[in-house]
């Protein structure tokens, strides 16, 4: 029976180390994906695989390809700087110029190919009465 | 009137709970079972003013006293009547009253039903029933107070109206059923503590504690698989399980709980691992605090968390206090947990048990760690960090295969230790059928072999045949001496325990023939004029037509897709909507866009179809169809094992079982 409680705590162990692994921020490893602000993008020259960059979409940047309605490209900004972003699918409700974005995806050039685009809502249902008092 | 009548009596509970405490300082001074009895009393008359003030607050979202800044904030004169009642649990300050209503009706239960059978452990039960009380009550009347009037110098003519959302069904029995589930951990959080420090681990006692956990795991189990349902159904992203920071949270608790149920079994029988026990019901409790505590401290956002409004710190205090307790409770009553009995061998039920409740800590262990790490790791070194689902996917999958294995290994084997020639004999059938459905996948589908898929796929194979012969095997037991059709209402009837259990196992193997269909989802992302079709996964999508609806509290496009097979024939019809609640309003900010989607559903696969947007000025709509095979059978798991469950726990009358 001890051999049987070691073999469980010994794999308890492996499961547990390679857990701690996946999480651990790395090139390849996929499952751990850390958020820029652009203007920490500006700063890295090398290309990233797969990345989540938080901002604001730069106002009159959104360029609909009319050939294929789903293609956009936009530039989101923060205090300093701008990066170009690349999308093709479906966008959100709330896309639009200074809408607050978390895009997903690869890095280089100063330029995102998302494969994901996300809009933070502004949702009417949380936050402050006051304003919104007489509707 | 009423709001301060509601307002008032949640005070008073408060007030009650305080005198509670200084009761219990009495009590331990004098030892008098006279103060027991008023504590007692205290405790019930504290969770009937709990429910009444929660009922107040329910009348007032009824009459839209829109004077309460809750009731403004969560429903409006055009709120339907039946979603004016969900908005009971739809914010922050009612969601917290509605939970310590729980706890009481809970409480109330305890003491009156199980409290009676056990009178020993009823000093302890009171004292930390109160403490947790307490804690809730402190939420509700100073820190999120439901009945907070709006500032004085506002007139509020209507409300702010329910999310669109949260306007379903599944939406307004999701929150409460898992409330319920959540809420019950607490119950079997004050037996284990009151348990061990009255030194009362009686079979009374595990035979009500069981008792308690079956019906909490009912609905924890029901809650969560309602909130998949929902969100698969509402929400548009096309699955039901996202690996999100709050599913996770509810499933922490649920893994922790489902071991627990597994290895009391071996502490009934064998009055062994008494420690386990002991931390695994103290700890489902704690990982439910913990996920409220990721919840409501806005720390993770999350598709569903409540925004900010710090609960953060308070929780965590509490987390640390009950961690505390436990710990303490565990250290000072070391010595009554020590057993002599141990485990003979592995080949047996029991030694089954324990590889399940490893695979299932380990489980909750690496979900607890990828809910966790983003905060830790900004908190260590400012480092945003995103855990995807594939970091959860890498992990569980293999563990939820192996899981999905022994529950088909776990029947077979004998308690205390199984002979090789039992092993032989019973482990025949199911695995010559495996090996038969896996030669098979791998000739048919060798092209596309997939590792994970065909290891599922012997898994179901080989569980859900180990528990048929195992039921079959019962039915000839009982065959030997009664009628066909009595002998197979015993086989399902006597030792509703067992019975109950194999149909959970059933219901879960199920639901892995819909978690196979994951691996083979397809979608796409289209713009279509009306008329025009487009060709996708075998299918032909026509679009007929986009026409336009005023309804009663909101504007919709309604799109009318054919499906047509490669073959040409008619498979069905289509009507995702485009939705824009609030839509009077001039505002745009002010209005709610919301895509309620439409599925074609049957057991091989849905047809799942979003209508995303609507460009009015060129007439074209954007759609996103999916393609999920095998959804329909975790629906269909899922019912099995609830009744499975409900079985399970259904009061057997004649055995001392009652809770």
């Amino acid at each position: 029976m001890n051999k049987f409680y070691i073999t469980l705590i010994l794999s308890m162990m492996l499961v547990i180390s390679w857990t701690i692994y996946l999480t651990q921020y790395d090139e390849r490893n996929l499952s751990s994906v850390k958020y820029f602000t652009v203007s920490e993008l500006s700063d890295n020259v090398s290309p990233i695989n797969k990345m989540k960059l938080g901002g604001r979409i730069l106002p009159e940047s959104i360029k609909i390809n009319p050939d294929n309605l789903l293609e956009v490209s936009f530039y989101v900004y923060d205090a300093e700087n701008t990066v170009l972003v690349e999308y093709n699918g479906i966008r959100p409700d709330l896309f639009k110029d200074d809408a607050e974005v978390v895009v997903t995806g690869s890095y280089s050039d100063n330029r995102i190919i998302a494969e994901d685009l996300q809009t933070k809502c502004a949702s009417r249902y949380e936050g402050d009465l006051k304003n919104k008092s007489s509707i | 009137m009423v709001s301060q009548i509601g307002s008032l009596v949640l005070s008073l509970a408060g007030i009650l709970s305080l005198f509670n405490f200084f009761l219990f300082v009495l009590y331990k001074h004098s030892n008098d079972q006279r103060y027991l009895q008023v504590i007692e009393r205290s405790l019930l008359s504290q969770s009937f003013c709990i429910i009444f003030s929660n009922l107040c607050l329910l009348n007032e979202l009824l009459v839209s006293n829109f004077n309460l800044q809750y009731v403004a904030q969560y429903s409006s004169y055009e709120t339907p009547l039946f979603f004016k009642m969900t908005a009971l649990w739809a914010g922050q300050a009612g969601s917290l009253l509605f939970w310590s209503s729980i706890t009481s009706l809970y409480a109330i239960f305890f003491i009156l039903c199980t409290l009676k059978k056990i009178p020993s452990i009823k000093n302890i039960s009171f004292l930390m029933l109160n403490v947790i009380l307490a804690f809730f009550l402190m939420l509700n009347n100073f820190i999120a107070n439901p009945f907070e009037p709006v500032s004085s110098d506002i007139i509020v003519s209507n409300g702010n109206g329910l999310n669109p959302l949260l306007q379903n069904v599944t939406m307004a029995i999701h929150p409460p059923t898992l409330y319920f589930g959540f809420i019950g951990t607490t119950i079997i959080f004050v037996m284990a503590i009151a348990g061990l420090m009255s030194n009362e681990l009686s079979i009374k006692w595990i035979y009500s504690i069981r008792k308690w956990s079956l019906f909490t795991w009912t609905f924890l189990t029901a809650g969560i698989i309602l909130g998949g349902y929902w969100a698969y159904n509402e929400l548009g992203w096309g699955g039901y399980w996202a690996w999100d920071p709050v599913e996770n949270s509810s499933l922490m608790p649920w893994l922790l709980l489902t071991a627990f149920i597994h290895t009391i079994i071996i502490q009934e029988r064998k009055g062994i691992l008494k420690s386990w026990n002991f931390f695994l019901a103290s700890g489902s409790f704690i990982l439910v605090i913990l996920g409220t505590f990721i919840t409501r401290s806005g720390i993770i956002s999350s598709v569903h968390s409540f925004t900010a409004e710090s609960l953060g710190p308070i929780f965590f205090a509490f987390l640390i206090l009950l961690f505390l307790i436990s710990l303490g409770t565990y250290f000072v009553n070391k010595s009554k947990l020590i057993v002599n009995d141990k485990i003979e061998s592995i080949k047996s039920r029991e030694g089954g048990f324990l590889i399940n409740n490893f695979l299932l800590v380990i489980m909750c262990f690496t979900i607890i760690w990828g809910t966790l790490f983003p905060i830790l790791s900004e908190a260590w070194n400012d480092e945003k960090i995103h855990i995807g689902q594939s970091y959860f996917n890498a992990l569980n999958i293999p563990l939820g295969i192996l899981l999905l294995i022994l529950m088909g290994m776990g029947p077979l084997l004998s308690w205390g230790n199984t002979s090789g020639e039992s092993i032989v004999k019973k482990f025949k059938t199911p695995t010559l059928f495996s090996f038969a459905f896996g030669s098979a996948y791998l000739i048919l589908y060798l092209n596309k072999f997939d590792f994970y898929v065909f290891l599922t796929l012997i898994g179901i194979v080989f569980t859900s045949t180990a528990i048929v012969t195992e039921f079959y095997r019962i039915f000839l037991k009982h065959r030997k001496s009664s009628s066909f059709f009595h002998s197979i209402l015993s086989t399902f009837v006597r030792n509703r325990h067992r019975s109950g259990g194999y149909i959970v196992h059933i219901g879960l193997t199920l639901m892995f023939v819909g978690f196979i269909g994951k691996a083979f989802e397809t979608e796409k992302e289209f713009s279509l004029k009306p008329g025009e079709e487009i060709y996708f996964s075998n299918y032909i999508f026509k679009l007929n037509d986009i026409t336009s609806e005023a309804r009663g509290n909101h504007f919709a496009f309604i799109s009318d897709f054919d499906i047509i097979s490669s073959s040409n024939n008619f498979i069905g019809k289509l009507y995702p909507e485009k939705r824009v609640y609030f839509y009077w309003n001039s505002d745009p900010e002010q209005r709610q866009p919301h895509s309620e989607l439409d599925i074609n559903s049957n057991l091989s696969k849905d047809i799942y179809s979003i209508f995303s947007s609507y460009d009015a000025e060129k007439n074209v709509g954007f759609f996103k169809i999916m393609i999920n095979p095998l959804v329909s059978w975790v629906w269909i798991g899922s019912i099995i094992m609830i009744l499975g469950a409900i079985l399970a726990f259904w009061p057997t009358g004649s055995r001392n079982g009652n809770i």
